[in-house]
């Protein structure tokens, strides 16, 4: 008798338990499921539907959407696309580097200064960051635009024609994301600084071992879940980068975020723009799938993105 | 002995330059476009004079003031759905932690991994449609009041979670034996322990709000345009001094929430 009625008290508690499960994460869940999962699935089917009239999809089915991203046209094949798949893949590459370069040394030495110091030091680092990204890429064409100080500078070495400034160009793409991408580098590094054990350090030049080598050897790979959390926050973001390029890039410099966009607006080719935004998600898993398997054999599990 | 502290401290010496740079490098662009909202003439290239013309055309200027009270009508709607959505969320996670909820964790993770040019056109492509179908949800400030809960609601409920866990499990034992019913629980417990969170979930659903170009642009309607999305056309149509003033007075909001976090910091370090 005792036991029937503790069985449903417990039965009672799975249930209520189970409600309150229920109660608490369904708005949630339904939220992102019904307003980003359905559009996504959505949009993935319109990669295979036809492009109608008014660049609406149509039926039938077909693949048509990827072979015109792979370039194939009405007047047979042409590069044009391969280019701007391979000039994001390239940017993606030049900038996620050029800004480890920057902020490895930068997240180093805000370990090295006062404890009382280092807070702000990384405010100053990340507060550019919370300006819109508009207005900063705004900034930058200000500053790189024919006739400014840098223009004219990077013409009296001869490093551009005259007149054309620094932008548009790749070159200024390239700056642009280094620029707006370093605080998300200098963040993980700096952690990654901060949990450093000296110890190893100290036992590398006890053991004479010289500085470039104690770096590789003591230094570097402590920090490199740090330096993999950077990178997969840089360069994910800026493979699917719209806002740079479309500012500071010009017509000659388009990438694939820009590629995908225009089919939305101008273009109005849905179905050709889905499948640029497929490849552009193939990237993002494989960016995160390849950082979890190294970051579990670093860290040992250890939870490195966010 | 002495002649590696020579070196260290040379190091050290590049190491410092190097920071000074990197500052000058970061506040330069924005300090160009806060130096020319002064500038008297309208030449985006020399200055000429110092004035406040560009700040005196703002006021007159509807289309901006419209993008302003739209800019902040979004983050404030959107900051407070999400909050509720999120907090609760964020609560179910921890109170059923044991259980596995690997699928909730993906489906909250997903609008962070997701590339915004992704979710942009996925909802703007959802919303055309189902305007098509149905006739409801005309893209506008509703459509982009749902697309920003949607980026936000992750959010709050990691932060939410996240100031659970850091809680003592035993607080919620106590909490059972000293309040009889949920709500007062709910009420007297939950809501000021986690007050900290909430705000600063809520403060940050709010800078992402106004911080978003990508989402915003493509699920506006005509008559939505908030702040960035005015200042981006400004731009594609050929640049107005005017953008300079209205940059710089987001440029000085930002500065000050960066005051007020340090002022924060500084708070509780104390």
């Amino acid at each position: 008798m005792l036991q029937t009625s503790q069985t449903a008290s417990r039965r009672h508690a799975v249930v209520s338990e189970t409600r309150h499960l229920l109660f608490t994460v369904t708005p949630g869940a339904a939220w992102i499921i019904v307003f980003l999962v359905l559009p996504s699935v959505y949009l993935m089917a319109v990669a295979f539907m036809t492009n109608g009239p008014y660049g609406l999809p149509q039926l039938p089915l077909s693949l048509n959407s990827f072979e015109q991203l792979a370039g194939v046209g009405f007047l047979g094949w042409s590069p044009g696309n391969l280019y701007t798949l391979l000039r994001s893949l390239w940017q993606t590459i030049v900038a996620t580097g050029l800004v480890v370069l920057v902020a490895y040394p930068i997240a180093y030495y805000i370990t090295t200064c006062r404890a009382r110091w280092r807070p702000i030091m990384l405010l100053l680092v990340v507060v550019p960051s919370w300006t819109n990204q508009v207005i900063r890429t705004f900034g930058w064409m200000n500053l790189l635009a024919p006739g400014t100080p840098l223009s004219n500078l990077a013409e009296i070495l001869g490093l551009i024609s005259p007149n054309m400034g620094l932008y548009p160009s790749n070159f200024a793409v390239t700056l642009g994301l280094v620029y707006n991408f370093l605080p998300f580098m200098v963040l993980p590094l700096y952690a990654a600084f901060e949990k450093l054990d000296t110890a190893q350090v100290e036992a590398a030049q006890d053991l004479y071992a010289k500085p470039v080598r104690a770096f590789w050897n003591a230094v570097f790979p402590q920090t490199l879940p740090g330096l993999l959390a950077g990178v997969v926050l840089v360069a994910i973001p800026a493979f699917g980068m719209y806002v740079i390029p479309e500012l500071l890039g010009g017509g000659k410099a388009m990438m694939l975020g820009n590629l995908v966009a225009t089919q939305f607006s101008g273009g109005s080719n849905w179905p050709l723009g889905a499948a640029g935004a497929i490849l552009m998600l193939i990237a993002t898993f494989i960016g995160l799938f390849a950082m979890r398997r190294i970051g579990k054999r670093l860290g040992g599990g250890e939870e490195v993105v966010i | 002995m002495r002649k590696r502290t020579l070196k260290r401290s040379s190091l050290r010496r590049a190491l410092t330059a190097f920071w000074w740079l990197t500052l000058i490098f970061l506040y330069l662009p924005l300090a160009v476009v806060v130096l020319f909202s002064f500038n008297a003439s309208n030449s985006a290239a020399s200055m000429t004079g110092l004035s406040l013309r560009w700040y005196h055309q703002l006021l007159g200027n509807e289309q901006i003031m419209a993008a302003f009270g739209n800019t902040l009508i979004l983050a404030l709607c959107s900051s407070v759905i999400a909050l509720v959505i999120g907090c609760l969320i964020g609560y179910g996670m921890y109170r059923h932690r044991h259980r596995k909820l690997g699928w909730l964790i993906v489906l909250i993770y997903l609008p962070i991994v997701l590339p915004d040019i992704v979710f942009g056109i996925s909802e703007m492509a959802f919303f055309v449609q189902f305007h098509r179908l149905t006739g409801l949800l005309q893209p506008g400030l509703g459509t982009m009041v749902i697309a920003h809960v949607t980026f936000q609601i992750p959010f709050v409920a990691l932060i939410v979670y996240s100031r659970f866990v850091g809680l003592d499990p035993t607080l919620f034992e106590a909490a059972k034996d000293l309040y009889a019913t949920p709500a007062k629980r709910v009420v007297h417990f939950m809501l000021p322990t986690i007050k900290p969170a909430l705000i600063s979930a809520f403060f940050l659903s709010f800078t992402l709000s106004v911080d978003d170009f990508v989402i915003s642009f493509f699920t506006a309607g005509p008559e939505s345009a908030t702040l960035p999305i005015y200042i981006w056309g400004a731009i594609k149509k050929g640049v107005s001094p005017e953008i300079n003033a209205i940059a710089t007075l987001m440029i000085g909001a930002v500065a000050m929430a960066a005051a007020i976090s340090l002022l924060f910091n500084r708070k509780r370090q104390s």
